[in-house]
C-alpha cells in the first residue's frame, strides 16, 4: 500500500492563525470554508465525488436493485448457455433481462453480481480504511505528543509490522484463522471471512496513517497554542483531542480517501488468489480473476467488471487527490 | 508514439466488438458418447504379429512435436504412471503385451514382446508363460530375452525407482508391502519368487492365488525389458534404452526431449507401432492457453505440433465453431469416469443416497465445468468404453435432474450434507449446493487444498459425506474398476480407494465370484453388478466421463486419443507433406 508522501501534506494553518483577509466581503472565512469553496470549484472533483457517491449508493441499494431487476445473483440461467456453456446470443448474452449478459459456464447474472460484488468490496475497504485510520490517529498522536520511551516502543511496532510481509501473512493466516474457530463440518459465513480480511488490513494498514500524525504532532506540539494550552493547564486528553486533533484534519482525511481505493484493490488481489471472498458469495477480484480466460472467447464479460473496478478506483483516487489539492493550496499542483 | 497507441488501441476495441457482436447461435459438433468398446483377447498369434497395417496418407519423414506445460516426471519404464508417460513409453519401450486400438474404441489386446497375450497353463489363472518374440532388439542391435523382462520387473520392486504400477509386484509377492517380501538390491541377479525365465524365450509367472487379469496388467510400461548391464540406475529415467522404434537422443530435463529413429527395431515384430516421422520433439513450458493459440497460428514448427494441454475451457468458444480447425481437432471422450462419492458410513439411509441421484442435475453441472467438449454424462459406474459395458440409469431423472422424485423419497426430510470440493474447483461446489438445495438438501460446502484432498478422502472417518472423485482404469474391464472402488473388505484406516466405504457381503461375494471367471467371459457380469450395486446401495452419483478436446497442426496426422487411457496416442503419428 502507498503511503502518501509526507512532505506534501503539511497541516492547514491553526486556527490561531486566520487566513489574511483578500477583500472586506470575504474576510472571516474559516479554512475548512476555503478549503469546500475550492473543491466545489474543482471539476474533476465534483465527477468524481459524484461517480462515489452513485458507487455507494448502489451498492448499499443492492438487495432494491434485485427486487426491482427482478433476479438474485445466486440464480442461474443455464438455458441462456450453449452446448459448450458459452453464453446465446450477442456479447456475452446481453439483453433486456441480462443487462450486462451472464457468466459462461455457471449462468449467473453478471449485472447483479457486479452490485453485490461492488458492496462486497465497498463494506469491506470501507471497514478496513476506517479501522486503520481510527488505529493510525490514536498510536500517531500519542507517540507524536508522549514522545520519548512511548515514541520509542510504538516506533518499534510500527517497524515491527511495516517489515511484516502482507501477502504471506494473509495466505498463512486466512485458512488457518477459519480452522480455529469452525469444525471440519461446519459452514464458514462469508460475514466472519469479511471480519478476517478487515482484521488483516487493520494489522498492516495502520502504520502509514500513525506516522504521517506523529509527523504533523510532532511539527505542532512546540507551537504557541499547544504552549497557552499547557500553561493553563489542560490534560492529556484535551490537549490530544482538542488541541491536536482539530488542525490534523486536513492530512487524515487524505489518507482516508487515498487507503480507500487502495483496499478494494487489495481485497480484489486477495480474492483473486482465493482467499478473499469464496464462491458462491459476489465478489470482483473473483469475478475478475475468472473472466480474464475469456478475453479471447467472451470479452464482454471481462468487460464489465474491468471497467467497473477501473472507474470506482480512479473516481476514490482523483477524489483523494482533489481533496488535498483543496485542503492545502500550497501543494503543487 | 500517440498515433501508434492510439491505433492500436483502435484495434483492440476493433477485435472487442468484432467478437462481441457476432452472434452465437449454440451450433457446434457434438460428441459420441455411446459409442459401444469391443475388446477381444488375440487367440491367433497371427494378431499379434508385425508388421502394423500402414495408415492412410502416412509418409515417412518431418519432425512432429508436442507441446506441454510441465516436464514428463518420469522416463524410466519402471516408474512410468502419468497418462503423458503411459503414451511416451510406446516410442522408445516394448512391452510383453498391447493394446492394438483403433481409437474408436475398438481393442485387441496382443502380444508385444510376447508371441500370444500369455498362456494359462493349468486354466486356474495362477501360472502363466510368454513366449518372446524372435528378432526383437534393442537399439544397440543386441536380443531382447526373457531375463531382461524379468528383470525390469524385478527393478519395479525396489523402492528407488518408485512410482509405477504395483499390480504384478503384489501378485507374484502376495502382498501390499512387496518391497519388503522381496529386496531387489540384496537379490540382485536373480528374481522375485514365481517369476522365472528358464530359457531366453520363456518367461513364467506363477501366483500363490488366481489372477486372471494378468494378460492386461503386463501391458502396462513395467514390464519394458531393461538389460542388466544396462541398467544405469536412477540414469534410466533421463535416458532410458531403447527397444522400441524410437530412442532418446537428447533429453535437457525441464526443456526438451528428443527422441530419433531405432534402426534397429524390425516393424515385422511389432503388432501395434509405426516408424513415421524421423524424429519427435517434446517441448515443454507452453501452457494450455498459449499450446492452443500456437496451434491455431499454424506457423513454423507448430504445423506438426500437437498441443499436450488440449483446448482450455475458456478458448473452446473460439475455436468450437471455427471451420479452417475443424479438420484439426479431435472430439472424443475418454475412460475417465467421474462420480459424486456418497460416504455411506456417514449417509446410512440408502433413500438419501437414491434420492442423490434423482436429484442431480448433470446437464448443469457439464455446462458448470465447460460443456460437451469437457464432459459427457454417464449414469452408470464404469464407463462406457469397459468391455462388456451394457448402458442402464437405476434413477431415471432427465438430463437436468427430478427434483420431485428426490423429495418425495426424501419425506419431508432435509438432510444436512457436508460436500467436499477442491479448492480449485469452489465453482463445482456452488453448481452442486445450488441444484441439490433445489431438491431440499442442506449442502455446507468445505474447501479442501488440492493437494491434500485424495488423501483425507481416503481415511476412513473422514469429516465429509459427498466429494468428487474420479477413476481412470489401467485395463477397460470391470475388475480393475468395481471390486477396486467398492470391495468393502478392503477397507483400511486410511489410504482407501473404496471411498464410499460401501461393505454389502451380498455385493463382496459376487466380487469373488466373477474375478474367478475367464477375463474374456466377466464383461457381461461386471455390467450386471454394476447395475445392482447402483440400484441396491447407490454408493455414489455417477456424474459424467471426461471428454478430449485437441488442437494439432495442419501438417500433424495420425494423432487419436486413446481408448483406454483417453490422452492422445503417439503410435500411428504421422507429418504429412
Amino acid at each position: 500500500m502507498a503511503l502518501p508522501a509526507e512532505v506534501d501534506l503539511n497541516p492547514a494553518p491553526p486556527p490561531a492563525e486566520p487566513a489574511a483577509p483578500v477583500a472586506p466581503e470575504v474576510a472571516g472565512r474559516s479554512p475548512s470554508r476555503l478549503a469546500w469553496a475550492r473543491l466545489k470549484k474543482d471539476r474533476v472533483a465534483v465527477v468524481s465525488a459524484a461517480v462515489i457517491v452513485l458507487m455507494l449508493v448502489i451498492a448499499l441499494g443492492a438487495p432494491l436493485i434485485e427486487w426491482a431487476y427482478g433476479i438474485g445473483p445466486y440464480d442461474d440461467f443455464k438455458a441462456r448457455l450453449d452446448r459448450f456453456g458459452m453464453p446465446l446470443g450477442y456479447a456475452g448474452g446481453i439483453d433486456g433481462d441480462h443487462w450486462f449478459g451472464v457468466e459462461p459456464h455457471l449462468g449467473r447474472d453478471i449485472f447483479i453480481r457486479l452490485v453485490y460484488g461492488m458492496r462486497t468490496s465497498l463494506l469491506i475497504a470501507t471497514a478496513a480504511a476506517t479501522l486503520t485510520s481510527v488505529i493510525g490517529v490514536l498510536v500517531g498522536l500519542a507517540a507524536g505528543f508522549l514522545g520519548r520511551w512511548v515514541d520509542a516502543i510504538l516506533g518499534w511496532v510500527m517497524d515491527f509490522a511495516l517489515a511484516m510481509p502482507f501477502m504471506v501473512f494473509a495466505l498463512a493466516v486466512v485458512p488457518t484463522v477459519a480452522l480455529r474457530f469452525y469444525g471440519p463440518r461446519d459452514d464458514i459465513p462469508p460475514l466472519f471471512r469479511g471480519v478476517v480480511l478487515v482484521g488483516i488490513f487493520a494489522v498492516f494498514g495502520w502504520t502509514g496513517t500513525a506516522r504521517l500524525v506523529r509527523g504533523q504532532v510532532i511539527s505542532l506540539r512546540e507551537r504557541e497554542f499547544i504552549e497557552a494550552a499547557r500553561a493553563a493547564g489542560a490534560g492529556l486528553g484535551h490537549m490530544l483531542f482538542k488541541q491536536l486533533l482539530p488542525n490534523l484534519w486536513a492530512p487524515i482525511l487524505i489518507s482516508f480517501s487515498l487507503a480507500l481505493p487502495s483496499y478494494v484493490t487489495a481485497e480484489a488481489a486477495l480474492s483473486f488468489l482465493d482467499v478473499g471472498m469464496v464462491e458462491p458469495v459476489p465478489d470482483f477480484g473473483r469475478m475478475i480473476n475468472k473472466s480474464i480466460n475469456y478475453l479471447q472467447s467472451d470479452p464482454a464479460y471481462v468487460f464489465f467488471p474491468g471497467i467497473t473496478i477501473f472507474v470506482m478506483v480512479l473516481a476514490f483516487n482523483l477524489f483523494g487527490d482533489a481533496l488535498r489539492d483543496a485542503l492545502d493550496p500550497r501543494s503543487s499542483r | 508514439m500517440r498515433t501508434r497507441a492510439a491505433s492500436a488501441a483502435g484495434a483492440a476495441l476493433a477485435l472487442l466488438l468484432l467478437a462481441a457482436c457476432t452472434e452465437n447461435k449454440g451450433e457446434g459438433p457434438s460428441v459420441d458418447v455411446n459409442r459401444q468398446s469391443t475388446g477381444v483377447i488375440a487367440t491367433d498369434p497371427a494378431q499379434s504379429r508385425g508388421p502394423a497395417a500402414e495408415v492412410a496418407g502416412a509418409a515417412k519423414g518431418g519432425t512432429f512435436h508436442i507441446l506441454r506445460q510441465s516436464a514428463i516426471s518420469h522416463l524410466d519404464p519402471q516408474r512410468i504412471y502419468s497418462f503423458v508417460g503411459l503414451m511416451t513409453a510406446p516410442l522408445y519401450s516394448r512391452f510383453l503385451t498391447t493394446w492394438k486400438d483403433d481409437g474408436k474404441g475398438h481393442l485387441t489386446l496382443v502380444g508385444d514382446l510376447a508371441e500370444t497375450p500369455g498362456t494359462d497353463v493349468n486354466k486356474d489363472c495362477k501360472t502363466w508363460e510368454f513366449k518372446i518374440k524372435d528378432g526383437v532388439k534393442y537399439e544397440d542391435g543386441s536380443a531382447i530375452t526373457a531375463k531382461d523382462i524379468a528383470y525390469g520387473i524385478s527393478r519395479a520392486f525396489s523402492p528407488d525407482y518408485s512410482g509405477g504400477p504395483t499390480y504384478v509386484q503384489e501378485w507374484l509377492a502376495d502382498s501390499p508391502q512387496f518391497d519388503k517380501a522381496w529386496d531387489f538390491k540384496a537379490n540382485k541377479g536373480s528374481f522375485p519368487p514365481g517369476l522365472t525365465a528358464p530359457d531366453d524365450k520363456t518367461l513364467r509367472f506363477t501366483f500363490a492365488k488366481g489372477h486372471c487379469d494378468l494378460p492386461f496388467a503386463v501391458s502396462l510400461p513395467y514390464t519394458a525389458p531393461v538389460p542388466q548391464a544396462k541398467d544405469t540406475g536412477l540414469g534410466l529415467d533421463t535416458q532410458p534404452f531403447s527397444s522400441g522404434p524410437y530412442k532418446v537422443t537428447k533429453n535437457t530435463v525441464g526443456t526438451e526431449i528428443v527422441l530419433e529413429r531405432n534402426t534397429n527395431w524390425d516393424p515385422a515384430t511389432d503388432p501395434v507401432r509405426h516408424q513415421y516421422p524421423d524424429r519427435f520433439v517434446w517441448t515443454f513450458g507452453a501452457d494450455p492457453d498459449a499450446q492452443a493459440n500456437r496451434i491455431i497460428a499454424d506457423s513454423g514448427d507448430d504445423q506438426t505440433a500437437l498441443g499436450w494441454g488440449g483446448v482450455p475451457a475458456s478458448l473452446v468458444g473460439t475455436t468450437i465453431n471455427n471451420a479452417s480447425l475443424k479438420s484439426r481437432s479431435i472430439l472424443s471422450p475418454t475412460p475417465s469416469a467421474n462420480r459424486l462419492t456418497i460416504n455411506t458410513l456417514r449417509v446410512t439411509d440408502v433413500n438419501i443416497r437414491r434420492a442423490l441421484n434423482y436429484a442431480i442435475d448433470r446437464d448443469g453441472l457439464i455446462k458448470s465445468l465447460g460443456g460437451d467438449t469437457v464432459a459427457a454424462p454417464m449414469t452408470t459406474l464404469m464407463p462406457s468404453s469397459t468391455l462388456g459395458f451394457v448402458n442402464y440409469d437405476a434413477y431415471p431423472a432427465g438430463p437436468s435432474g427430478n427434483v420431485e422424485k428426490a423429495k418425495e423419497l426424501l419425506a419431508g426430510k432435509t438432510p444436512e450434507l457436508v460436500l467436499g470440493v477442491l479448492d480449485t474447483d469452489a465453482e463445482t461446489g456452488a453448481q452442486l449446493e445450488a441444484n441439490l438445495e433445489k431438491a431440499g438438501f442442506k449442502i455446507t460446502v468445505k474447501l479442501i487444498p488440492a493437494d491434500a484432498k485424495l488423501d483425507e478422502t481416503s481415511k476412513k472417518n473422514n469429516p465429509w459425506d459427498l466429494y468428487i472423485d474420479s477413476w481412470a482404469a489401467d485395463w477397460p474391464s470391470g475388475a480393475s474398476i468395481l471390486p477396486v472402488l467398492f470391495d468393502g473388505r478392503t477397507i483400511k484406516d486410511a489410504g482407501n480407494n473404496n471411498r464410499s466405504y460401501l461393505n454389502d457381503d451380498k455385493i463382496n461375494v459376487e466380487f469373488d465370484r466373477v474375478l474367478a471367471m475367464d477375463p474374456a467371459a466377466q464383461g457381461p457380469e461386471w455390467a450386471k453388478l454394476d447395475k445392482k450395486l447402483m440400484e441396491d446401495d447407490a454408493p455414489a452419483v455417477p456424474l459424467y466421463v471426461d471428454v478430449a478436446y485437441y488442437l494439432h497442426g495442419s501438417k500433424a496426422g495420425g494423432i487419436f486419443v486413446s481408448s483406454i487411457f483417453g490422452y492422445p496416442s503417439f503410435v500411428d503419428a504421422h507429418v504429412k507433406s
